[in-house]
């Protein structure tokens, strides 16, 4: 899928400068935005969302509060894009706010760089069987200089 | 400071500011609801940068357990991907002169990506109890309220009103004294992991639904073979008598005892453990069918 004039949605799993949409479009018009019902429901106090805002005004984003799917899309139509680029996200929350999101615009999402790449998903349920199978591709990056 | 890409239109937030007071003023005009002030730690690359480059990996691995150990603080960062975990791992690596330097640091590390592989798995299946707890009380014998002297940091013990305060305060807090405070809450207070964990969620930096529920899980057993509990002498210990030393309750402690005695004190024998269908019938179809079959190692007693 290549867009001719996307807009990037930032969510809050990705507020740094390496997020893949970002890099992917440096010159695409950006968004943040404040999700005013999680921080309702979930009574998310001040200084997380000024730490939030602090990791958000260091990159070039336009920053909303409200319905988060609503104010992409608006931002869309503000910058008549013809896609929305985001970033994969583990939160089922923002998945369910991307897939709102692609009913109404398309939207792609990009995989963050992952700490470990192994060959097939690891065994989960116990951190020690992930790790028999993890620890050792992790240190494959590792070069001691001697 | 880069700004913002697009022209700004009615309904965008200011991205300008005179002094942090006024992003303080701002939050609380356009989020009246949400409590508290500003933490003292900061949000943006920069801050994120400095604790990178402190990373001491070799007296992370001596110290860690402690409050004042060399720690990274990098959780808040990590979490809302302001540093990436290949960032890190990378930053580390640079550091260190062998493999053993590095060992704890790089596997603290590997913990958080196993906990978001558990969430990728597991979705909002997180949000309940994984297992029966294994403490001999039924989950029903959990309030499901946080109790008002907790979040108000009234509750005259030294320890748990200090990390209430800075909980509440700076959105962080040691690993260990995460520890205690869901161990006391869950196991001396009677009190349901996830009134705690979305407790600990207002106020986190780094809060995250994986690393936080499932560490509550864990520590109320219903996450592992059986729960984890701790006594004065390992608190004190660990944050150098200096809760105890001005502690109120210094004398009736309920911490204190040995770990057979408080065994005893805070959990019922065990009825047979039985495998009854579980909330992970709840995982929602499109996350893998795969059993988490629970039972962490995660965090060391
Ligand atoms: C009850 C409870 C709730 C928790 N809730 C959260 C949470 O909401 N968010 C969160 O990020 N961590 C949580 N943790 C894990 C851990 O306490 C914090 O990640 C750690 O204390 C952060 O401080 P640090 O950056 O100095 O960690 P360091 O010890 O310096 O570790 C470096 C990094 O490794 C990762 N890490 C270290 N320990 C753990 C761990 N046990 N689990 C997952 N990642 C780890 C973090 O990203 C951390 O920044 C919780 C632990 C408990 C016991």
């Amino acid at each position: 899928m290549t867009f001719q004039r996307p807009i990037l949605w930032i969510h809050e799993e990705a507020l740094g400068a390496n997020n893949p949409a970002l890099q992917a479009w440096p010159e695409a018009p950006a968004v943040f935005v404040f999700d005013t019902c999680w921080i309702q429901d979930a009574r998310i106090s001040r200084k997380r969302l000024g730490f939030l805002y602090e990791n958000a005004l260091d990159l070039p984003l336009t920053l909303r509060k409200g319905d988060v799917a609503a104010e992409v899309l608006a931002f869309a139509r503000r910058h008549q894009a013809d896609g929305v680029v985001s970033s994969s996200a583990v939160d089922p929350r923002l998945e369910q706010i991307g897939e709102a999101i692609d009913a109404e615009l398309p939207l792609e999402l990009l995989d963050p760089e992952p700490f470990v790449e192994l060959p097939r998903p690891p065994r989960l349920g116990r951190f020690s069987r992930y790790w028999r199978e993890a620890e050792a591709v992790v240190w494959e990056g590792y070069s001691a200089a001697r | 400071m880069p700004s913002a890409a697009s022209p700004p239109i009615n309904g965008d937030l200011p991205r300008q500011f005179a002094s942090r007071d006024a992003l303080n003023t701002l939050l609380a005009q356009e989020f009246p609801e949400a409590e508290g002030e500003l933490s003292p730690i900061r949000g943006g690359r920069e801050a994120a940068e400095n604790k990178l480059r402190r990373i001491d990996a070799r007296s992370y691995a001596k110290s860690r357990n402690h409050l004042n150990g060399a720690v990274t603080g990098l959780s808040p960062y990590i979490r809302h991907g302001v540093l990436s975990l290949p960032e890190v791992r990378d930053a580390v690596f640079a550091r260190i002169r062998n493999r053993d330097e590095g060992g704890k640091l790089i596997n603290e590390l590997g913990w958080r990506d196993f906990w978001q592989r558990m969430w990728l798995d597991l979705g909002d299946g997180i949000h309940h109890d994984q297992e029966p707890f294994k403490t001999g009380h039924d989950a029903g014998a959990y309030s499901r309220e946080l109790p008002a002297d907790v979040r108000a940091g009234t509750t005259g013990l030294a320890c748990m009103d200090g990390f209430r305060d800075q909980l509440v305060s700076t959105g962080w807090l040691h690993n260990h004294a995460r520890m205690w405070m869901a161990a006391w809450l869950v196991h001396w207070r009677r009190v349901h992991w996830k009134a705690g964990a979305d407790w600990f969620l207002e106020h986190l930096l780094d809060g995250d639904p994986a690393s936080n529920h499932l560490s509550w899980q864990w520590v109320a057993s219903t996450f592992s073979h059986k729960p984890y509990f701790f006594n004065r002498g390992n608190l004190e210990r660990y944050s150098d008598g200096h809760f105890c030393d001005s502690c109120p309750s210094a004398n009736s402690c309920p911490l204190e005892g040995s770990y057979d005695q408080l065994e005893n004190r805070l959990f019922a024998p065990m009825p047979a453990i039985r495998e009854t269908g579980n909330n992970r019938n709840q995982q929602r179809q499109r996350r893998s069918s795969g059993g988490a079959s629970a039972a962490l190692a995660r965090p060391k007693r």
